[in-house]
């Protein structure tokens, strides 16, 4: 089965070891709940910001998930310390997009896909599948790499942040784009069909199921 | 869209501390036999109570007994044809922990099996499945996995379905569920007005799901979603009330229609105050509750599957099972089921909320 996507809206935002300028004080001015933002929550927070999102459906995923919480926790665990409440809290791979909801007060549907490498592909597909209900949904993936001694197993990723969103609805249109995992820039492949799409600026893709 | 298709559980397979079977599970779950006990591996300062798989077999081999399980009682051949869902708030992280704390280093740390779907991972090592993907969405995850697997073939996507639950305990959630002081010492007591706190528990749960019933077929009639939009872990009742009166337009029957609901019910106070305020809004007919976590702990991301085996055996067997541990409730409004008894069950809801306030609620039914 084939879903074609028309791209309403994209956006990709990728820095080698952060990605700057996220406009974070002015997206969420209540310093409470600024400070105990991931830098995935960060990124979506400006990725929904930038290509207008409200309140529709989201399917966010991520291949690594929170992992700068999480080597905090094995750092905690392997010193016999105590874990931090609010860094295992957002240890949970629905934590970036759990904050923007708050922020949003988006009540909906929000569903978080890990798929190692297979993560956008999965994205846009359960994205067309739920787009077939007739509405516009936001499709973000992220991926925040950037800890103490991520050269031990990292190798071939360049941008340690990546953000990429879409905003997408189901079109007769025919497709502009094929999905491509070509990757010569050498982002996370865990994102890469969807990066392509935001690079390309492609307006209608097919996705096949 | 419209739909296509009804869809049915023709087949189901679990391990948990309370039952390395969905038989005895549910025999325990009747009869107030716990497997939660008190465990010092997981943490070096506090002794709490969890749910611990006591098998000679790893926590990857019962994996595969399950998926063989469902094979073997289904009409497949193999799963060529089948969609894997798979639902896990931690993946590979039991694994991550044993090299890290060897080694204090990433670097034999093999990142598909450290990720989320390092169980879709280690599966398709020995499964060839059609496709697969991977939710996380803490301990919704596969609740929210049933309820993709619903979405897909009840518009004609695929052909079925495989949603597996598993969450392996680890120091992680046990340390970080402790930081939080959510952790009981002793099996815990959903709903009641003395509870003290959850139990972390380990489990695996797998379903097949597909368009045609079989004689032993429950259907899964409609899934709720929300989010709370509230805080990160405290629960709000707006969120849960809407996850459940979502399930219900999703399986459009009135809310009079459910005769029995199993609960999120983890035993924490904030947990069980809010899903007790919101089931009584929502189901002024007073259909019986029970919360079965005090047997099986807290499955985490497995917790939407193992309870989705136990609505199915409650439709099955016509009997809905006793909430162990509960004396007195808080909140004396609910019809609380003190007793496991046998009485005519159409309807089952089964909740489940996790982090961030994200809501799944699942109905399931008999098949007509």
């Amino acid at each position: 089965m084939k879903i074609n996507l028309e791209v309403l809206d994209s956006l990709l935002v990728y820095g080698t070891t952060a990605i700057e300028e996220l406009n974070t004080k002015e997206l969420v001015p209540k310093m409470v709940t600024r400070r105990r933002l991931t830098r995935a929550a960060k990124i979506a927070i400006y990725l929904a910001d930038q290509i207008s999102l409200k309140s529709e459906r989201i399917v966010y995923g991520s291949s690594f998930g929170e992992i700068p919480a999480i080597a905090t926790i094995l750092n905690s665990l392997s010193s016999k310390e105590q874990i931090s409440p609010t860094v295992f809290q957002n240890s949970v791979y629905n934590t970036a997009i759990s904050y923007l909801s708050m922020l949003n007060s988006n009540k909906g549907e929000i569903m978080t896909i890990s798929s190692g490498d297979s993560t956008s592909l999965n994205i846009l597909k359960a994205g067309a599948i739920k787009a077939l209900d007739g509405d516009t949904l936001a499709l973000i993936a992220t991926e925040t790499l950037n800890v103490e001694n991520i050269e031990q197993v990292n190798s071939c990723v360049d941008f340690l942040e990546v953000g990429v969103a879409l905003k997408v609805r189901v079109t007769t249109k025919e497709a502009t784009h094929k999905l491509s995992s070509s990757n010569s820039q050498k982002f996370p492949s865990s994102l890469i069909e969807m990066i392509n799409i935001a690079k390309d600026k492609a307006q209608v893709v097919e996705i096949t199921l | 869209m419209k739909i296509k298709n009804k869809v049915f559980i023709t087949s189901s397979s679990s391990i948990c501390c309370a039952g390395k079977s969905n038989e005895e599970l549910f025999k325990n779950i009747c009869n107030g036999i716990t497997g939660i006990k008190k465990d010092e591996h997981y943490s070096y300062d506090a002794t709490p109570a969890i749910g611990k798989i006591e098998s000679p077999k790893s926590f990857y081999e019962n994996l595969l007994v399950q998926c063989q399980n469902i094979l073997d009682n289904s009409s497949l051949i193999d799963f060529s044809e089948t969609l894997l869902i798979l639902g896990s708030s931690v993946g590979g992280m039991s694994q991550t922990e044993e090299i890290f704390f060897k080694t204090k280093s990433y670097k034999t740390i093999t990142p598909q099996e450290h990720n989320i779907d390092a169980i879709a991972y280690k599966l398709k090592q020995h499964f060839t499945f059609y496709d697969d993907l991977s939710f996380s969405t803490a301990c919704t995850s596969s609740a929210n996995a049933l309820g993709y697997a619903h979405e897909v073939l009840s518009k004609g996507i695929y052909k079925n379905a495989l949603v597996v639950g598993a969450d392996s305990l680890c120091q992680t959630t046990v340390g970080g569920f402790l930081s939080l002081g959510v952790l009981s010492s002793e099996p815990c007591k959903p709903f009641d007005i003395d509870r003290d706190g959850m139990n972390v528990a380990e489990g695996i749960a797998c379903l097949l799901l597909e368009t045609t019933p079989n004689e032993n077929s429950v259907e899964l009639c409609g899934v709720g979603y929300s989010s709370d939009a509230f805080h990160m872990t405290q629960p709000h009742t707006n969120g849960s009330q809407m996850a459940m009166q979502n399930a219900l337009s999703s399986a459009n029957i009135n809310s009079s229609k459910v005769n029995y609901i199993n609960a999120h019910g983890t035993g924490t106070i904030a947990n069980d105050t809010a899903e007790a305020n919101s089931i009584a809004t929502i189901f002024p007919h007073k259909p019986y509750i029970s919360s079965t976590k005090s047997i099986t702990g807290h499955t985490l991301g497995a917790a939407g599957a193992l309870e989705a085996i136990v609505a199915c055996k409650v439709i099955q067997l016509q009997r809905v099972p006793m909430s162990t541990n509960l004396t007195k409730a808080e909140n004396e409004e609910l019809n609380f089921s003190f007793k496991t008894h046998e009485c005519s069950v159409e309807y089952v809801l089964s909740n489940s909320f996790a982090f961030g306030g994200n809501n799944c609620s699942l109905i399931f039914g008999k098949v007509k």
